[in-house]
């Protein structure tokens, strides 16, 4: 049989394609894991591609069903009832790919353009002899004089403990790692120096090593925060590290023993070892960036929640406990507040492409949730609230983390649910993302009050059992005679909990800039919840203002992009700290009429579905 | 036009309720009638939010309602001997360095429409505030919120502080806020945790006999 070529961007696979083969059954082929609910029947409408080339078979009548004259025009089609009629190029929208494809592709990087703080300088030293007896820190510094830039007048002391012998073994060749005026690594002629970047979550921990030359990543890798054992969230870690000086310290011990371990880790995926790190940056929300380096932190937690410092810090990597290149440093971005840390002004950073001239709100949504609102003359007003983990799937009766066989998005019928795991597994739970979904489509198809109460009756999946009701994902029966899945009216108010912190933060932020949410040009939502949910089931609960879905953009684990931003480019450090100057902070819960505020929004609005 | 107004804070119909109150006034009526209203209504809104009919936004607004309310109703009352019908008083805070009110706000609301006289301290109340108010208010029940379990010590200061003015055994002393069990209350000091705004009515309840 003939086939096609068909190229399926922007990821990049592609392959032959057969007549009678639809773009759903060819992109699972080809291992593109789109998002289809109802099996591929035309009916969910969330396997949506766009044709940027070529010819394909004629619009379904569930094509005409489901999207507007003018994405059709545009070449929109469901993979599911679309088949191509020669060679073809389709595109795949981000919400059109499952969670963890995305998060595979998403890393999106932003172009900077290169300025490390530090440089290899490729030395060749003149030997000293009885003429001239120059001391060999000293052949180093005259050695280093004549190129442009400060003048070099320091060597780091560990550097001292080691020059002489590895000069004589190097044969008086060298590169010296320079960093403003300071020698801080003398490597064997022709090393290029690396940096480490990392996003410090309290959670997650994100590293990357950079060539500092090219900055290229050279190696990349996830882990857990080591401190996870002594408390899930930053305030019990707080109340652990409060409790002795040595509970502290052994925080401190195990964050840094962690940072050692991914550091030796992805050197040796690169082949390198941490001594040629030659510059670490770690961003992290206050809490995470006091216990690093030994501060303390009960004072963030407690009113008026102040960092012991907000500054950007550079200080000796050694200092900290990190074993990198001789005299390397750590340096931390700075603080904003207690609970807005380095890891939102790397966001901000990582974003400014997005918001710069424009209204612009950015926002990281964790179990604290820290947002930016920004004016096209670069003034910032920052808060954060406490919307709690239940986006993160805790405090839902079966909430669960994004891991295979969680339901991560649903679509609720008139008559029943569809809905999609992670992984195309046996449904284990419902995570962040699944949870959104289902809220805001219950609300959609009428089964919630505007306080949220469910209404029996209301659909054939609405039940009452020993006096809580609850929507009824994957029945009893449907899981083989295990525990029936469901969101329950306990879930159903803690969603909106949490979503009313949020709604009220941009709703203040707006006020205080007297803004309408019409006028934003771009909402900025950064961080692994946020990129995977459904930017319209956000919007039908209020959770963002209902705006045209182009001005949303999802942008993934942009933190460890500032992280990785601040390390290529002393530009971007400065930009950090010019940016802290412009940051207005606002303590949300003692906004005038918080509590009305944040009451009312934990209703849900009547919307028309977005589109 | 009693039960006009108890129903209209039960349903929190906000404006409706400003103006029955008035009308009522208006037309001559005791304002203890007034008042009487308002504890029938928030009993329903007690009672629905138990049910799960109601939820925050409703609690918020009818405790906005019920202030407004007592701001014109309350002047007319004066030297009435307030109080005489309460089961007890409950002094209420949110303890110095927490600046949460929202859950506090609620528990003082539940505690309030089921009889109670309750004195709100507010947020970020410190030790020596709680000390003197427990002196010139004589209240029965001291209620603590802290919503961080950061808050904890500062409870813990506070009962201390009571105790060392020499008045923790005039006192029953409740927590509520952050998540809570005996060994909490035990290291606070505290009498008994409750882990919402009707736990705190029953356990007043039990304290002073009223049902």
């Amino acid at each position: 049989m003939t086939t096609f070529q068909v190229d399926f961007q922007p990821i990049g696979r592609r392959g032959p394609c057969r007549p009678d083969e639809s773009f759903l059954e060819f992109a699972r082929e080809l291992g593109i894991d789109l998002i289809s609910l109802c099996g591929g029947h035309g009916l969910c409408a969330r396997c949506r591609v766009q044709i940027v080339e070529g010819h394909v078979s004629d619009p379904t009548g569930a094509d005409e069903e489901h999207l507007t004259e003018r994405e059709l025009a545009e070449g929109y089609r469901l993979a599911c009832g679309c088949f191509p009629r020669g060679d073809c190029t389709v595109g795949v929208p981000p919400e059109s790919l499952s969670t963890a494809m995305r998060s595979q592709i998403e890393s999106r990087e932003t172009e900077v353009a290169l300025a490390p703080l530090v440089a290899a300088v490729e030395l060749a030293l003149p030997r000293p002899s009885l003429e001239h007896p120059a001391a060999d820190a000293d052949s180093l510094l005259a050695a280093l004089r004549g190129r442009p830039g400060p003048r070099v007048d320091a060597v780091d002391v560990d550097v001292l403990r080691r020059l002489s012998p590895d000069l004589r073994t190097w044969d008086w060749s060298c590169a010296a790692i320079v960093r403003g005026r300071e020698v801080i690594s003398v490597a064997p002629p022709g090393s290029r120096p690396v940096g480490l970047a990392v996003d410090l979550g309290t959670t997650g921990v994100a590293g990357y090593l950079l060539d500092l030359a090219s900055g290229e990543v050279v190696a990349s890798k996830g882990t857990m925060n080591p401190q996870i054992a002594y408390g899930e969230d930053i305030v019990s870690r707080i109340t652990y590290a409060r409790n002795s000086p040595e509970q502290r310290e052994r925080l401190r011990e195990v964050a840094i023993a962690g940072l050692n371990q991914l550091a030796a880790e992805l050197c040796a995926e690169a082949g390198l070892s941490a001594t040629d790190v030659a510059e670490a940056v770690v961003v992290g929300n206050t809490a995470m960036h006091h216990l690093l380096i030994g501060l303390p932190t009960e004072q963030l937690a407690l009113s008026p929640f102040v960092p012991a410092v907000s500054d950007a810090l550079a200080i000796k990597a050694r200092d900290a406990g990190l074993r990198l290149a001789p005299g390397a440093y750590l340096c931390l971005l700075p603080n904003i507040a207690g609970f807005i840390g380095g890891d939102h002004v790397a966001m901000l950073l990582a974003t400014a492409g997005d918001w710069r001239g424009r209204h612009a709100i950015a926002l990281d949504i964790g179990t604290n949730t820290e947002i930016s609102l920004i004016t096209p003359d670069g003034a910032v007003r920052s808060l954060s609230c406490a919307s709690g983990p239940a986006f993160e799937g805790y405090h839902i009766k079966d909430g669960t983390r994004a891991t295979a066989g969680a339901i991560e998005r649903v679509q609720v019928t008139d008559e029943s649910v569809r809905f999609q795991t992670i992984g195309a597994a046996e449904p284990s739970g419902i995570c962040g993302s699944g949870i959104l979904d289902a809220i805001g489509q219950l609300h959609l198809a009428g089964v919630l009050s505007s306080n949220g109460r469910i209404q029996l009756g209301s659909h054939p999946r609405v039940r009452e059992a020993d006096g809580t009701r609850e929507f009824v994902l994957v029945t009893e029966e449907e899981r083989g005679g295990r525990k029936a899945i469901s969101v329950t009216q306990e879930d159903v108010r803690e969603i909106l909990l949490a979503k009313a912190a949020i709604q009220t933060g941009i709703g203040v932020l707006l006020a205080e800039s007297a803004l309408a949410a019409e006028e934003l040009d771009v909402i900025v939502i950064a961080g692994a919840f946020g990129s995977y949910i459904d930017v319209e089931n956000a919007i039908a609960i209020g959770l963002f203002p209902p705006l045209p879905l182009d001005r949303f953009r999802q942008v993934g684990n942009a933190a460890g992009l500032g992280a990785k931003l601040a390390l290529a480019s002393s530009v971007v450090r400065d930009e950090a700290r010019e940016l802290l100057d412009r940051v207005d902070y606002l303590e949300l819960a003692r906004y005038p009429g918080f509590s009305r505020l944040y009451g009312e929004n934990c209703r849900l609005a009547a919307v028309e579905p977005a589109r | 036009m009693r039960e006009a107004l108890t129903a209209a804070i039960a349903d929190i119909r906000e404006e409706d309720a400003l103006e029955l109150t008035q009308q009522m006034l208006d037309a001559g009526e005791d304002p203890r009638e007034i008042l009487e209203a308002c504890r029938e209504g928030m009993a329903l809104v007690g009672a629905r939010y138990e049910e799960k009919d109601y939820f925050l936004p409703e609690l918020i607004v009818a405790g906005d309602v019920l202030k407004a309310i007592a701001e014109i109703v309350k002047p007319l009352l004066q030297g009435d001997g307030e109080g005489a019908d309460t089961l007890a008083t409950i002094v209420i805070g949110t303890v110095e360095g927490d600046i949460h009110d929202v859950g506090k706000d609620i528990v003082a609301f539940m505690l309030d429409s089921n009889n109670f006289e309750v004195i709100d301290l507010g947020v970020d109340v410190p030790a020596s505030k709680f000390i003197e108010e427990i002196e010139t208010r004589q209240p029965e029940i001291v209620a603590m919120s802290g919503f961080l379990t950061l808050a904890f010590d500062q409870m813990k200061n506070t009962v201390a502080a009571i105790d060392e003015a020499g008045l923790r055994d005039r006192v029953k002393i409740m927590i509520g806020g952050a998540p809570m069990d005996d060994t909490v209350t035990k290291y606070i000091g505290a009498d008994a945790y409750g882990t919402d705004a009707s736990a705190a009515v029953t356990l007043a309840k039990s304290w002073v006999g009223g049902s």
